[in-house]
Parts: C-alpha cells; sequence; structure tokens
C-alpha cells in the first residue's frame, strides 16, 4: 500500500503536467467544438451549435482542399524520405574517406528550428535574390517562380521537407543496419540469393519495424506541418500548399473562428490516427494474422 | 556694452531659461517620478515610424521619465496576433499596442481599448502641457468612438502615392522614344490606360538595354493578404468600387444581385487591369508584399508604381538603402473619368489613407505609465524629425517644419501632396469584420493572380463567399 503511493507521488508532477498540458486542453478543444465562437461576430459570446460545425466542414472545399493537398504532401515527402533514408543509410555502412564528417554534415539539418529552414529556402528561391531560380535560368532557361506557379511551389515544399528530414530516417535506419546480425545475411549467401533477393527477403523484413516507425512518426509530422510552408509560400500561390495545418491556424487565429477551427484541429487529428491505424493494420497486423500457428 | 551690463543680462537670460525650459523638463520627470522603474512593453509593425519610435523617441522616453519601454517591432500578421490574443484574454502582456486604421472598429467593438480623452479627464496630473489632441490632423478622426472620445494617439498616417522614376521621365533618350511610340509626351499617368502604356513601354525599354528594369511595381504576393489589400484599398477605389464592394446600409450586399458591387463590371474592370499589370512586373511581384514593392522600387527595378507613403522618404533620399535617390517623383494615383471628381466631391476617393494609432488595452497593468508614452511621442517637439525618418505626419503643425520643408523638396513634394490632396483618400471602411471577411475571401483572390480562375469568376465567388460569411457573423440578416 506505502508503495503505491509513494510510485503515485513521483507519478504525480508527469500526471499534473500531462493533464494541464494534454488533457485539459483536448476536453477544451472538444468542448469549443461544438459552439458557434468567433470573437468579433455580431453576437460575439459562445452559442451551441451541436454538430453544426462539422457538418459545415464536410462542405468545405477550402477544408477538403486541404486536407488532399496535406494528404499529396505526407505521401511525396515520406515515400522520398525512406528511400533516400535508405540509400544514405546504407552508404553510411560502408567505408569512404571522411565518413564520419559526411555523416555529421548530412545530420545538420535536424539541428535548425523549422521557421529558419522555411526562411533559409524562401531565400534560396525568391525571385532577383535567390541563387535557385537565378541559376535555373541562366543555365537551363527555366523559369522558377514558386510564387506564381502551383507545381514548382508544392514540389518545393516536398524537397524542402526532405532536406530537413531525410537525416532523420537515415540515422533510425542506419541504427537499424547497424545491429542486425551477419548470420542472416552469411546464410542467404549460401543459399545463393542475389542483392535483390537479399534485400527483399532477409534486409526489408528486419528492417521493418524501424521503417515503420520513421514512417509514422514522419507521416504524422507532414500532417502537421506548418512553420516551414509558412516561411517559405505563406499557403500559395492560391491554395497549392495550403496544408490543414495553415488552413487551421488561419480559421483560428487572423478568422478567429474559434468553434469551427476546434472541430477542425479534431477530425485532423482522428484522421491522422486513422491513417497511422490503416498503415499498422495494412502493414503489420495482416501479415501478423497471416503467419503460420 | 559694459561688462557688468552684460553679466546682468546673461543672469536675466539665465533666469528665464531656468524659469521656462525645465517646466516641460520637469513635467515629464516629475510625472515619471512615481512610476520610475516600470516597464511599459508595446507592440507594433516593423515600419519605418515604428523602428523610429523604438530606436528614437522610446530611450528618450525613459531618459526623460525613468520608465522602461520594452517595444517589440514584428511582422504585420504577428502584430495583430500577438495584440489581439493578449487583448482577448486579457493577460496584460501589452501596456500599448498598435492599432491599425482599419483594425479600430473591430477592437472599438469588443471594448478592447481605453478611452483616452476620458482617462486624462481623470487623470489631470498626467495631462502633458505639450499633449493636445486638437493639434492631430483629421486623421485622428478615425480613432474616434462614437461619441468623439479618442481611442488611440495616432503614431502614423501616410497616403499610398504613385511613385514613378522621375529621372527616367525626364530623360531626352527616353522621353523622344516615348513620343516616337505613342504619339504624345511622357508624363505621370491620369488614366489607368496611360498607365499600362509606361508599364508596357518602360518593359520593353529594359529588355532592350539588358537591364533589370520594368515598367511597374505590383504588391500581388499569392499567399498574403497584402495583394488583395493592393486591389480592393488602391486599384479598385480608382475605378469607383469603394469599401470593398460592400454596401453596409443595405444588408452589407456584396453582390450585384443583391446591390453590392463586388463582382460589378467596375470591380471585374479594375482586377483585369491590375492584373494585366503582372507581365510589366518584376518577376519578385508574386512574392511581394507591401515591403517588397517599396524594396523592388528602392532598387530601382521599376519605373512606376503605388507604393505605401512610409517608405517614399528612404526610398527618395536614403542612399544606405536605396538606388534611387533624387530619382523619385510623385503623383496622384492613376484613375477612371469620373472618379476623381467623386473624390473631390467627397462621394469617393482615389486611393488608401493607411496609418495606425497607439491605443492602451484595457487589460494593460501600467495605463498610467503608457499614457504618458504615448503623449511623449504626441509631443509637437519630436514630430519633426520623425516624420522626416518616416515620411508620416499626425500633428497639423508639422507640415510647415523647416526640416519637413527640406525633406519635402528631396521627395518631389511627397508632404505637399499629402497636406493638399489627402482629402481624396481615405481610410479602410468602419467594419469590425476586417480579418474574418479577408480571410475569408483572399484565398480565392489568390487564385486569380496564379490564374487558376479568371478575374470575372474569382470576383463572383468572392461575391458570393463575403455574403456567406457576414451571414454566418451575424452581420447580415
Amino acid at each position: 500500500m506505502r508503495s503505491q503511493s509513494v510510485g503515485w507521488l513521483f507519478l504525480a508532477p508527469t500526471l499534473l503536467i500531462l493533464f494541464v498540458f494534454g488533457v485539459w486542453p483536448f476536453v477544451y478543444v472538444t468542448v469549443i467544438s461544438f459552439f458557434h465562437w468567433n470573437s468579433f461576430a455580431a453576437d460575439p459570446t459562445m452559442r451551441f451549435a451541436g454538430l453544426g460545425n462539422y457538418r459545415e466542414l464536410v462542405f468545405d472545399k477550402g477544408f477538403l482542399m486541404a486536407l488532399w493537398n496535406t494528404l499529396k504532401f505526407g505521401v511525396f515527402a515520406v515515400v522520398s524520405q525512406i528511400i533516400l533514408g535508405y540509400l544514405l543509410a546504407q552508404l553510411f555502412m560502408k567505408d569512404f574517406p571522411f565518413k564520419g564528417f559526411f555523416r555529421t554534415i548530412h545530420t545538420l539539418p535536424l539541428m535548425i528550428a523549422p521557421v529558419a529552414v522555411g526562411a533559409t529556402w524562401r531565400l534560396m528561391t525568391v525571385p532577383g535574390l535567390g541563387p535557385i531560380p537565378y541559376y535555373l535560368d541562366k543555365w537551363f532557361g527555366y523559369e522558377f517562380l514558386i510564387s506564381r506557379y502551383v507545381g514548382q511551389a508544392f514540389l518545393t515544399t516536398v524537397v524542402m521537407d526532405i532536406w530537413h528530414w531525410t537525416p532523420l530516417v537515415t540515422l533510425t535506419l542506419l541504427a537499424a543496419l547497424s545491429s542486425m546480425p551477419k548470420e542472416p545475411f552469411e546464410q542467404a549467401q549460401i543459399d545463393g540469393a542475389n542483392r535483390v533477393q537479399t534485400f527483399w527477403y532477409v534486409t526489408l523484413p528486419m528492417l521493418k519495424p524501424a521503417i515503420l516507425s520513421a514512417v509514422f512518426i514522419r507521416l504524422m509530422d507532414a500532417m502537421r506541418t506548418v512553420d516551414e510552408v509558412w516561411m517559405l509560400t505563406g499557403g500559395g500561390p492560391g491554395a497549392a500548399t495550403r496544408y490543414i495545418g495553415l488552413y487551421i491556424w488561419r480559421v483560428v487565429f487572423p478568422k478567429t473562428d474559434y468553434g469551427y477551427g476546434s472541430a477542425m484541429s479534431l477530425i485532423t487529428l482522428y484522421l491522422t490516427i486513422v491513417l497511422c491505424w490503416l498503415l499498422y493494420a495494412g502493414l503489420v497486423a495482416r501479415r501478423d494474422l497471416r503467419k503460420p500457428e | 556694452m559694459s561688462g557688468l551690463k552684460r553679466m546682468m543680462l546673461g543672469a536675466i537670460a539665465a533666469g528665464l531659461m531656468a524659469g521656462v525650459a525645465p517646466a516641460k523638463a520637469d513635467f515629464w520627470a516629475d510625472a515619471g517620478k512615481d512610476l520610475a522603474g516600470t516597464t511599459i512593453r508595446g507592440v507594433s509593425e516593423s515600419t519605418p515610424p515604428s523602428n523610429y519610435v523604438k530606436d528614437v523617441l522610446a530611450p528618450a522616453f525613459t531618459k526623460a521619465t525613468g520608465i522602461n519601454v520594452e517595444f517589440e517591432a514584428t511582422s504585420w500578421d504577428q502584430m495583430y496576433d500577438k495584440a489581439i490574443k493578449d487583448m482577448e484574454a486579457n493577460t496584460g502582456i501589452y501596456d500599448f499596442v498598435y492599432i491599425e486604421q482599419d483594425a479600430v472598429y473591430g477592437y472599438l467593438a469588443r471594448d478592447f481599448l481605453v478611452d483616452l480623452t476620458k482617462f486624462f479627464e481623470e487623470n489631470p496630473k498626467l495631462k502633458a502641457p505639450d499633449y493636445d489632441p486638437a493639434n492631430f490632423t483629421t486623421f485622428a478622426n478615425y480613432f474616434k468612438g462614437k461619441d468623439g472620445d479618442l481611442f488611440g494617439v495616432p503614431m502614423e498616417a501616410f497616403i499610398k502615392v504613385y511613385l514613378y522614376r522621375k529621372d527616367l521621365f525626364e530623360d531626352p533618350e527616353v522621353k523622344a522614344a516615348f513620343k516616337a511610340k505613342y504619339n504624345r509626351d511622357l508624363a505621370p499617368a491620369k488614366t489607368h490606360a496611360e498607365y499600362t502604356e509606361i508599364a508596357d513601354f518602360f518593359t520593353q525599354w529594359g529588355k532592350d538595354k539588358g537591364i533589370e528594369l520594368w515598367g511597374t511595381t505590383v504588391q500581388a504576393n499569392t499567399g498574403h493578404p497584402s495583394s488583395w489589400y493592393e486591389y480592393v484599398e488602391t486599384v479598385a477605389p480608382t475605378f469607383g468600387v469603394y469599401n470593398w464592394g460592400i454596401d453596409a446600409a443595405n444588408n452589407y450586399a456584396a453582390t450585384v444581385e443583391h446591390g453590392g458591387k463586388m463582382n460589378s463590371p467596375e470591380a471585374k474592370a479594375a482586377l483585369e487591369y491590375w492584373l494585366a499589370l503582372l507581365k510589366n512586373a518584376p518577376p519578385e511581384s508574386t512574392a511581394s508584399t507591401w515591403d517588397e514593392v517599396a524594396a523592388t522600387f528602392g532598387a530601382g527595378r521599376a519605373a512606376q508604381g503605388l507604393v505605401y507613403g512610409e517608405n517614399a522618404a528612404w526610398i527618395a533620399t536614403d542612399a544606405n538603402k536605396s538606388k534611387v535617390v533624387g530619382k523619385v517623383g510623385v503623383a496622384l494615383p492613376p484613375v477612371e473619368p469620373g472618379v476623381m471628381e467623386a473624390a473631390e466631391a467627397g462621394t469617393g476617393y482615389i486611393g488608401y489613407y493607411d496609418g495606425g494609432a497607439f491605443g492602451i488595452p484595457h487589460s494593460s497593468k501600467n495605463k498610467a505609465a503608457a499614457a504618458l508614452f504615448l503623449e511623449y511621442i504626441a509631443q509637437p517637439s519630436v514630430q519633426a524629425d520623425w516624420a522626416v525618418a518616416g515620411s508620416r505626419i499626425t500633428l497639423q503643425g508639422t507640415y510647415d517644419d523647416p526640416k519637413v520643408k527640406a525633406q519635402d523638396a528631396k521627395t518631389d513634394g511627397y508632404y505637399t501632396l499629402m497636406r493638399d490632396q489627402g482629402k481624396l483618400f481615405a481610410g479602410a471602411p468602419p467594419y469590425p469584420f476586417h480579418n474574418q471577411l479577408r480571410e475569408t475571401v483572399a484565398p480565392i483572390f489568390y487564385q486569380a493572380i496564379t490564374g487558376e480562375l479568371s478575374a470575372s469568376d474569382a470576383l463572383d465567388q468572392m461575391a458570393a463567399a463575403s455574403e456567406a460569411e457576414l451571414t454566418k457573423l451575424g452581420y447580415r440578416k
């Protein structure tokens, strides 16, 4: 009995922090999502809306477009990061001159705050000043103008995210590769497996937990991307890079539509959980089900 | 004059000086006596006038009163965000906030601000001898409540003017080429057709000469509301579309169908004209807010443009920042036929009279110290240098100061234009739902800039979205 009390005592600060910064805001947002509340409306008080805010979401073209853009952004960025991260991890498994130096350099983007990454990329891409549009025009005669061309803007946000976060995937996969036993690979070599077969039947299954961890972390991050993109494009041109985080920010802060923004936040959280669950179910649970008893 | 007489006169003069000069100095020291050591915090947009307050006036105020000032000059978006959140949550972080002219109606509707007229009536000891609201220009009227009380001390006021490269416009070679091409003399445009011709001409001139010169600036950022502001506040009024095309007296109608003008033929002509200018604008235009437009003009990359007047002084005079010092001409914006007459008759306007004030939130914990600071920056004695640095004028008497007159000559008469023609310009309409409506329609507007929507479709959608949002907000019944 006494040991339980001591345990709760030690847990109390953590639980308190969790409640204040996690549970209470979640409950608060949930409650607000059922109200119409805009402090600059003719009636600035909270008025019960029932499911009104949620119903509005379904017909909100801006929200649906932001959701679709975010999904595209997430898929392009995360898939690219996994592939590049794996290739870089394999590269760092080999010995080559200045390997330590390159490994350090390659992890530097991880140490930069997202807002600084966005600002840096903005400076690199701004016409008339940035080196990227300048050299693309000079060498290839290509007009690079992310403030005008929708496709270029979307692609640049994806590339920026890849540049920023691939090192995280690399380090995760490098750790997994380093801890792999040699025996299965030697066995595959003895059995005459070629490189593709070794990758597919030995490396990939053993890497799967690390890959899934990286996918989940990066996908959740991609779903809540705000600061980098905010600095680079402000969500433009048009609505091309208005990802869901940015859209919610605009609704909640400049537009001060707290009820609707809260509903949007909750639905986005729900969709992120569903997406991760679907991935888990598709990639892990199904395989486990197929395993022979 | 004997030595004795000189000494006596000197003593009398010193006595008079001692009797007069310290009277003013003493007020700040006396008023600050009980407040010395207090720290007041303020937030404002980072603009030339605000930066002058931060760098010059705030330290001088601290020296005079012992009251410390923490002045946060940040981006426009952040300024709003921080100020509104603070006032809404009643946290009292800020003791004075920047009130942009277009935001004041929302702030008054929410009762965020202290009534300064009443505050000084109730605290006569805090009333500085130099502070007199009667000194303000009529711009101060924007910051008055229904009963005429003042809720903000104007700190900047300027018009969005037509700047042009005087050196190019007066270059004989350029003039001859223009005349040969258009069969008329090159002069600042009076109409939109002339403006477009000049823009076409200089863009081609830049190409032919192999120089980085384009025909016009365009504030056409595709992810920032500044582009929408350029259209509704600067371009649409010159086509006779006022107050964003919304008829407040007619149940806030925006669509032509319901009596509004947001998607009227005039509005569509205005947007088509403005979008067509993009082909004559530097490539950075679709990434340009108000700041970048000024930077583009200051870098000598555009022959003409509509630029916020707060930048006129540094563009025309500061060689450390501008490449066009001494080469800047100032004029009124081009308009459609009939619009100038309407503005002169007081039934319309030709552009934006922008500016802002500092107000004290009810949530402030240091109202007395903040009030002293607002009085300090409203003193006539600090106005001239501030006007020279930030091309802003809020006191009528500032126009006559020799320093301002000298600067006026260097800026091709910008200050005179503001004084004499300021009446042709107007601030934003008195809508308390400013940000809410802007955030609703701006995303549609950006799609017109990128070409995803035509000007006509964009305005139709914007007008419909405006009415829907105003209905949701409860203003439109």
